[in-house]
């Protein structure tokens, strides 16, 4: 099916493919608990209820859930520091994912990251470094991996507009591209690199281009429809597991907050924060759920609160926790 | 029966030659080791006789090398990936001191990387600036990752096939003075030499000189000249920079009283800092007189032209002034 030089192709059609009602559903409730759990920490973080910083991921739930839904559980994320959410999706245990904003010994590291920087061992995601595009690297040898051992499991990377400018995409992406890895990496481009617009951070206009440079196709999507998404999403995985290589989407979204909890960012004009909170994925995909006869009111309440019953639990699992104790410090230097 | 002494590149490429056979997980990578067999033609034959699948020529990417290494690892896999200079190794500190050393601990174990990255350093032949760097020391002050440096054939094997086999990143690396200079007996079989083992290469009761690498051949040249003035040197070749010897180092400062450390590696920050602080903390009773260091000295590296090169260089004139110093306490 693919050449090594396959030209970039724009807004895959969703309606290509017949979606279930369960899949559907799995998807709305994904993004509800992702948009939620997220919200929540907000609040917990405002609270003073955990310290340190939190990066979120409001308004990019669709990228997130339409990459990763439908992944396996041999199948690995290497995530960024704002990809916490993308465990909730992976199907780590909510009341862990707090644990781990909370620093909690129950948390998978024990309390050794930073609250958004987690990773989850049992279900394959790549606890992160800060170091950008760090885990794309650690994801491209993971997919070697992968291969020579002749599985058919793939890596999905998660990253930012900022991160396609440093060295380590160039060299991550360039190998991938060589070695045909069974990889799919997900820019969300969200126009901002925590202060810097995308004016100043490269001369494209869309970044699914850098992957003509490295040999594999490249797509630009609406990162706000979550179909659009899954569908493309689908498509590179199963590249990927055939063994035809690489690819990268570039996922055109937005965050609706700051850089960062303590980060106000101010230097974004409201106009365009509003503009953008507009195209809410999760709004978008209710009315088109609603449209279909597939969402009520009643079933969208039951999700709410469904969802609103499980972070609660998982708030107070998190809360309830102990600290690691001061001396395990210094334990897990070596394997 | 004995075989002939091999050179250390002959032992490595023993090593890896055996263990790619022993061990369908280990796997080697790097610029030119394949076809070409490497620059220094330690990994010479390895692609006819193991393919593709077992011996990868990278891109030119030190970075990717590295995390390569680190996935693969996480995998299942005993990859041993080689950077072609030390002095090239600085594309790659991100992978190595982010990523490697801290996987495991910042997953409080949940992920592991096990792979030994060979690394060939030093200078003396006239190979320059970016040729020529001991950087060791750099490593050994980042916990997570071991840092070995043989300065023997037979350690050179043994202590690779310990390196590979160990469940935490290793840093091997290999001076390229030592490659043809020296021969040693080295064992046909499987054997291993232990990571965190000092070796006595001479015994003596005067001063203990404590050193690694290349610079091990230099003290014990320097301990037989000063042997002819009735002063015994007992030569302490360290194998392992992380982690540190400690016990045989201390040992040997109790019986002998008196240090001197000599790396080629720059003066300030370098291994002999550390060791010096070591003693000074557990052996102060035990010492008749100064820690004393004999090292490069605090320039950016080691320059090109033969007289430059000689300003950097430890050689063992320069260990028996210092001896003669500390003998003096």
């Amino acid at each position: 099916m693919a050449t090594r030089n396959q030209p970039a192709v724009t807004q895959p059609k969703a309606s290509r493919v017949a979606y279930s009602r369960e899949l559907l559903l799995g998807l709305y409730r994904s993004l509800m608990k992702c948009r939620m759990s997220d919200e929540k920490a907000r609040i917990l973080f405002k609270q003073a209820k955990f310290r340190g910083n939190f990066y979120s991921n409001v308004g990019q739930e669709a990228t997130e859930v339409g990459a990763a839904y439908s992944l396996r559980d041999d199948d690995w994320i290497a995530p960024s520091h704002r990809d916490w959410t993308s465990n909730i999706i992976k199907g780590a245990p909510l009341k862990l994912c707090f644990a781990q904003l909370f620093a909690k010994d129950t948390s998978p590291d024990r309390g050794r990251s930073s609250p958004a920087h987690m990773g989850y061992p049992e279900l394959k995601v790549i606890t992160p470094a800060s170091s950008i595009a760090g885990q794309l690297n650690v994801g491209t040898g993971v997919a070697l991996g992968i291969k020579k051992l002749h599985k058919d499991s793939v890596v999905v990377a998660f990253f930012g507009d900022g991160a396609t400018s440093i060295g380590g995409f160039h060299e991550a992406l360039n190998f991938a591209g060589v070695q045909r890895l069974p990889i799919v990496y997900v820019c969300l481009n969200n126009l901002w690199a925590e202060s810097v617009p995308i004016r100043l951070q490269t001369a494209l206009k869309n970044l699914s281009d850098r992957a003509k440079a490295y040999g594999f196709p490249g797509v630009s999507l609406d990162g706000n429809d979550v179909l659009a998404v899954y569908d493309a999403a689908s498509q590179a995985i199963v590249r990927a597991r055939s063994g035809e290589g690489p690819t990268l989407l570039e996922c055109k979204t937005y965050r609706w907050y700051g850089h960062s909890e303590i980060d106000d960012g101010k230097y974004r004009i409201s106009d365009e924060v509003e503009a953008w909170k507009k195209q809410d994925p999760i709004l978008k995909f209710e009315k088109y759920l609603t449209e279909k006869k597939i969402l009520t009111e009643d079933l969208k309440k039951q999700v709410a609160a469904e969802t609103t019953a499980e972070i609660d639990e998982a708030v107070a699992f998190a809360e309830e926790s102990p600290f690691p104790q001061s001396e395990d410090a210094a334990l897990h230097v070596w394997s | 029966m004995a075989r002939k002494p091999l050179t250390i590149i002959e032992a490595i490429n023993e090593a890896l030659d055996q263990e790619l056979g022993r061990d369908e997980r280990v796997f080697i990578l790097g610029e030119d080791i394949g076809l070409s067999g490497g620059v220094f033609k330690v990994t010479a034959g390895l692609l006819d006789k193991y393919g593709e699948d077992r011996v990868l020529d990278t891109p030119l990417a030190e970075g990717i090398i590295i995390a390569s290494a680190i996935g693969c690892a996480m995998m299942g896999l005993r990859p041993v990936p080689e950077i072609q200079f030390s002095d090239f190794i600085t594309p790659a500190m991100d992978q190595l001191i982010q990523q490697a050393a801290k996987l495991h601990y910042r997953s409080a174990g949940g992920y592991s990387c096990a792979f030994t990255t060979r690394i060939c350093c030093g200078g003396g032949g006239g190979t320059g600036l970016y040729h020529s760097q001991e950087n060791a020391a750099w490593f050994a002050h980042e916990p997570g990752i071991k840092v070995v440096m043989p300065s023997t054939p037979y350690d050179a094997k043994g202590l690779l096939l310990a390196s590979i086999r160990d469940s935490s990143p290793v840093l091997f690396f290999e001076h390229k003075r030592l490659y043809r200079s020296i021969k040693g007996e080295v064992p046909e079989g499987d054997y291993t030499v232990p990571i965190g083992k000092a070796a006595i290469r001479r015994e003596g009761s005067d001063l203990t000189i404590i050193s690694y690498g290349f610079m091990v051949t230099v003290a014990l040249e320097a301990a037989e000249t000063m042997a002819q003035r009735g002063i015994e040197a007992e030569v302490i070749d360290l194998r392992t920079l992380s982690p540190l010897d400690k016990e045989t180092i201390l040992e040997s400062v109790r019986k002998t009283n008196k240090v001197l450390i000599v790396h080629e590696d720059k003066k300030t920050m370098g291994m002999g800092a550390e060791i010096a602080a070591i003693v000074t903390e557990e052996a102060f009773d035990d010492l008749d007189g100064p820690v004393m260091r004999v090292t490069g000295p605090d320039i950016p590296a080691m320059p090109f032209s033969p007289n430059l090169e000689k300003y950097f260089l430890v050689n063992p004139e320069k260990v028996v002034a210092a001896i003669e110093q500390l003998a003096a306490y």
